[in-house]
């Protein structure tokens, strides 16, 4: 209570920030390329920035999208999206080689840093739904603006969705969390409907990696699979340095388990789970499972196993000019990571918001960098910007309002998308194609 | 003909003078006592001839050849074998494999050999087994050769700790205080036997705390104090050396010399 | 090295803490206080006494524990799944028992230098141009010439690994107190670690020869034994006895013995007392080589960091066995395998680890000789 009242002023500039910066942005299309000519006085040099694991065992899970986000800026300042106005790009890592992988710790240490360079403004970050428990009551005491593309845990933006979370403690100040791709409860609901209505499944072992997201996946799964009428019919917790899982593939066995579901990441052990299961039960998972590393650690034992991921943009019309952009730069498909596309969505949404902020600030940006943080807050909160994947909008709390997720299987010895899934607010799923 | 020559050993802890500028020469088949009060620098004098503790400075030469620095198993090698004042057998061994791990160091066969049990290794596994049943029963432990070291009686435990070093074949045999704990009868038997292997050949060189053993099996004693030799002589220029009482007064040991 | 039996050290610690303990408490403590502790004495010496027996229990009662609520196949699949875990156990355990038997370390490079072997295994796999692992996966014979390639190549290749450590880490703290050795052991650990993580990455690295012994060997009810389980064991099995024997009958076996009862009576016996401790480093490292071997050869991927968890829990079987005695070290790593496995059964996965921690405590508290003590044919 203190709390909130204490923001109460600070609130009251977001309010005609966003009010004053509505009415222009209608008078832009928000669309990307072509620099406004009206925006050719603005000077100054503004910066924006990537916080994702890079390195460790998470190394084949954030260059992808670090990439998809440093093109977006790097098209923007070619095509004087801002004008005279320059966008600095930074990247951190938030992998440790404590951790081998993404550490909150180290999130929480970048987001410190880049909230005290006052050019900053907003972040595309992070991958994990971990790391985003820590950085983003950095962000929210800071102004900053962060959109993931990645992280899927509801309990990051609605209060109640996981017990693991205390969601409103998350945001000591104002909501500046944003995320391109939806949630866990549409992702378990999705696969529940796979497992039960596609594959006719009735009984189903699942095993977590304790992690956020691992775990708050899993408990979506097993609530949406027994709604649907199947039976969960053991579950494990296994920490992430697990290497053997011969005790749970038997235990499944023994009590008749048609699948097992794995919320985690593959560094977590998805596809070491794989390699120790009998080729003829089929492994379930969440988005964590879908890259390379699962398919090697799943050895000869890869084929039969079902993931949902983000909603493949690889054969989209509006991605067409994104990947051949990526594939030009980086001589890289683009493709191994359908989280990639994301990267880019995420950083020209943002990019879009600090022009919108600029436009309405008579072509100049903010003097004050914490009345430049809260517009481009309040202007995210107002985007509707048409990009690489679809349309980039959020609702009030900060969620993708385009929620969905793709099947994919392994195809020889590669991911391939089978089919794009959605959940309406009722949770009633449909395959959209 | 001198075996041993210790030339100005010197051996310093810290600032502490354990053994301060001590020469004396042992000669073949002679049977020499070092004897002196506690802590007068004996037992580090062993610990320095058998290459244990390097010196300070000095040097010790073993027939003829300088064996100063030389790490303590090749010195063994050479002929120099040794007890200790505590026992220390390998007490999870049987008496038999004691004595054998004595036997080892001279059987010809490598490691590999010892791998795969080549023909090589087990004719030498052979010859040492058949030497330390020999020791055994040349000090009567016959019967206890599969009995492990620590169940031994305390006095067997000595002889067996001889019989190990007996294994090595040496030429000198350095003995720590082997008559200490020992009862009057297997005295009487422990003063036949060092007799009999310097009759075998062996030179042998001890410390003793017991006088009346060393005044009668003695050719020749060194007396030690305070880390400095004092005298050395036959056991009856000892006896009357004033210096030697004087340094025994002091540990209130008089009436042993008296005694002896 | 005490020269009393141990269950005579540990009888004599009882009856002086019983004695102690009631004299000071007598008379301040109420008589309630004074009957609970009473009753939480009589309960420690007796768990004491009998902890073999309580531990054979418990592992007895999980198992018809898990027979009865999960059936026969559950429970044959589980004392599978825990023989094989055991195996690799058992196996790493060895090495650090060696070791702490010979010069009293803990030997924390050991659970690395398992870790490393496997990927010396990788590499000597994929030599030659794949040389080795053609012939492997050509035929039987060829499988057979490829497995005695690799278990010699890369035992010798982590023996001497393990003596370059003892020779430039540990010989000349050998005499330095006992902490001081214990903190290089830690550093060459992680020296260790960080070497495999530049060279081999942070990610988990596919094994080649995964594929080298595939089938099932043998269906019993329904559980069905791979090759891969059967070779695991039997390897584990094989090298254990063979080890014991060797130190109970060889030159070299009882050059070790010795040496670890007593390093100077050794020296004085004519033992090269630093080339014995350098076999003695060779062996338990090419023993961990071993388990590396039959790691990569069961599970699809090795790790940099593998040796560190793994190493906990071989150390702790190592405690479980006794340490320095080399059967109790392999009996203890199949004990510890049956309770990672039953325990992560019955009380779910995520005690497993726990479970193990918590016997190592229990063990140093209450017996801390281990199941078989100091035992006497075998201390090494």
């Amino acid at each position: 209570m203190i709390l909130s009242k204490r923001m109460l002023p600070i609130l009251g500039v977001v309010g005609i920030a966003a009010l004053s910066a509505c009415g222009t942005s209608t008078t832009t299309p928000s669309s990307s390329g072509g620099g406004g000519s009206s925006l050719a006085s603005c000077q100054g040099s503004i910066t924006v920035a990537t916080d994702l694991p890079l390195t460790g065992g998470d190394a084949t899970d954030g260059p992808p999208v670090e990439k998809a986000a440093h093109l977006a800026v790097t098209q923007a300042n070619a095509n004087k999206v801002l004008g005279g106005c320059t966008l600095k790009y930074v990247s951190k890592d938030d992998a440790t080689v404590l951790k081998n992988g993404h550490d909150p710790a180290q999130g929480a240490a970048n987001f410190t840093a880049l909230s005290s360079d006052q050019s900053v403004v907003g972040v595309v970050g992070p991958f994990n739904s971990s790391v985003a428990v820590a950085e983003i009551p950095v962000a929210s005491q800071n102004h900053l603006a962060m959109i993931s593309p990645a992280n899927t845990n509801p309990g990051l933006t609605q209060v109640g969705t996981n017990p693991d979370v205390n969601t409103t403690s998350l945001y000591p100040g104002a909501k500046t969390y944003f995320r391109v791709i939806g949630t866990d409860i549409t992702q378990g609901q999705i696969l529940s409907y796979v497992a039960t209505k596609e594959l006719n499944f009735t009984k189903a072992y699942s095993i977590d990696d304790q992690e956020t997201y691992g775990k708050g996946l899993s408990t979506f799964f097993q609530k949406y699979f027994a709604a649907d009428g199947g039976t969960i019919v053991g579950t494990a917790s296994l920490p992430g340095t697990t290497k053997d899982f011969h005790t749970q593939v038997a235990d499944a066995q023994s009590k008749g388990a048609q699948v097992i579901f794995f919320g985690g990441t593959s560094g977590n052990g998805c596809g070491i789970l794989r390699s120790q299961m009998p080729a003829s039960l089929p492994e379930l998972g969440g988005d964590g499972c879908q890259d390379n590393k699962f398919i090697s650690d799943a050895g000869s034992n890869a084929l039969g196993s079902q993931v949902t991921s983000a909603p493949d943009a690889s054969k989209l019309t509006t991605a067409t000019q994104f990947y051949t952009d990526f594939k030009s730069t980086y001589n890289e498909d683009g493709t191994e990571s359908p989280y990639t596309p994301y990267g880019f969505d995420a950083m020209n949404a943002l990019i879009q918001a600090i022009k919108a902020v600029i436009v309405a600030n008579h072509d100049q940006p903010p003097s004050d960098s914490q009345t430049f943080r809260d517009a481009v807050v309040a202007q995210l909160h107002q985007i509707s910007y048409s990009g690489a994947t679809g349309t980039v909008a959020f609702d009030a709390n900060g969620d993708t309002t385009h929620a969905g997720f793709s099947l994919y299987t392994i195809n020889g010895t590669k991911w391939a998308p089978k089919e794009l899934l959605t959940a309406d607010a009722t949770g009633k799923v449909t395959v959209a194609g | 003909m001198a075996l041993i020559e210790v030339e100005s050993m010197v051996k310093r802890f810290g600032g502490l003078m354990a053994v301060n500028d001590v020469s004396f020469v042992i000669d073949t088949r002679e049977i020499v006592s070092m004897i002196g009060p506690n802590g007068a620098g004996k037992t580090t004098a062993f610990n320095c001839v058998t290459g244990l503790y390097p010196m300070t400075s000095g040097a010790v030469r073993f027939d003829g050849h300088i064996i100063t620095g030389q790490p303590p198993h090749r010195i063994t090698r050479l002929g120099i074998a040794r007890t200790f004042q505590n026992i220390r057998l390998f007490s999870f061994m049987t008496a038999l494999d004691n004595v054998m791990v004595g036997a080892h160091w001279w059987m010809s066969a490598r490691v590999w050999d010892s791998v795969v049990k080549s023909p090589r290794a087990r004719a030498d596994e052979k010859r040492v087994e058949a030497r330390a049943r020999d020791l055994l029963e040349q000090l009567g432990l016959t019967r206890y050769a599969g009995s492990y070291a620590r169940e031994l009686p305390y006095g067997l435990q000595r002889r067996l700790e001889i019989a190990r070093a007996l294994a090595t074949q040496p030429r000198v045999l350095l003995l720590d205080e082997p008559a200490a704990g020992l009862n009057p009868q297997e005295k009487k038997e422990l003063m036949a036997l060092i007799s009999r292997l310097r009759d075998e050949g062996l030179t042998i060189f001890l410390i003793e705390h017991d006088m009346r053993v060393v005044m009668e099996i003695s050719d020749r004693i060194v007396v030690l104090d305070h880390g400095v030799k004092i005298t050395e002589g036959k056991p009856a220029e000892v006896r009357s050396n004033p210096q030697v009482i004087e340094a025994y007064l002091g540990q209130g040991a008089a009436e042993r010399m008296v005694d002896a | 090295m005490s020269d009393e039996s141990p269950a005579a050290a540990d009888g004599m610690l009882v009856d002086q803490r019983g004695l102690t303990s009631r004299s000071h408490r007598g008379a301040a403590s109420s008589p309630a206080v004074v009957a609970t502790s009473t009753v939480l004495r009589q309960l420690y010496s007796l768990v004491q006494r009998y902890f073999p027996q309580i531990l054979v229990a418990g592992i007895a009662l999980s198992i018809l524990f898990v027979y009865t609520t999960g059936g026969l196949t559950l429970m044959g699949e589980q004392i599978k799944n825990a023989l094989v875990l055991g195996a690799i156990y058992a196996l790493v355990a060895i090495g650090y028992t060696m070791v702490y038997g010979i010069i009293e370390l803990i030997n924390f490079a050991h659970g690395d230098v398992f870790a490393l072997s496997s990927f010396y295994a990788l590499i000597i796999a994929t030599s030659f141009g794949g040389f080795v692992n053609s012939l492997a996966t050509g035929s039987g014979i060829g499988l057979l010439v490829a497995l005695v390639i690799l278990f010699v190549t890369t035992m010798a290749a982590a023996g001497f690994t393990g003596m370059a450590i003892e020779r430039v880490a540990y010989r000349r703290l050998r005499d330095a107190p006992r902490l001081a050795p214990l903190i290089t052991a830690i550093g060459v650990s992680f020296l260790l670690e960080g070497f495999m993580l530049v060279k081999f990455g942070a990610d988990n690295v596919p094994t080649k020869n995964d594929l080298w012994i595939t089938g099932t060997a043998l269906t019993l009810g329904k559980v069905s034994i791979a090759w891969t389980d059967l070779f695991v064991f039997a390897t584990a099995v094989a090298l254990m006895f063979t080890l014991g024997a060797f130190v109970r009958i060889t030159t070299l076996g009882k050059a070790m013995r010795a040496t670890a009862q007593d390093r100077n009576a050794s020296l004085l016996c004519g033992i090269n007392v630093n080339r014995t401790i350098s076999a003695t480093f060779f062996i338990g490292s090419a023993l961990a080589a071993a388990g590396g071997i039959v790691y990569s050869l069961n599970y699809h991927s090795i790790q940099w960091s593998l040796g560190y968890r793994l190493g906990i829990i071989a150390f702790t079987a190592a405690v479980l066995g006794g340490i320095g005695n080399i059967v109790g070290a392999g009996i203890g790593g199949f004990v510890i395998g049956i309770i990672y496995v039953f325990g992560g059964q019955l009380a779910g996965g995520e005690w497993s680890d726990s479970l193990i921690f918590a016997i190592l405590v229990i063990i140093l508290t209450f017996r801390p000789t281990g199941l078989f003590g100091v035992d006497v044919t075998t201390r090494a």
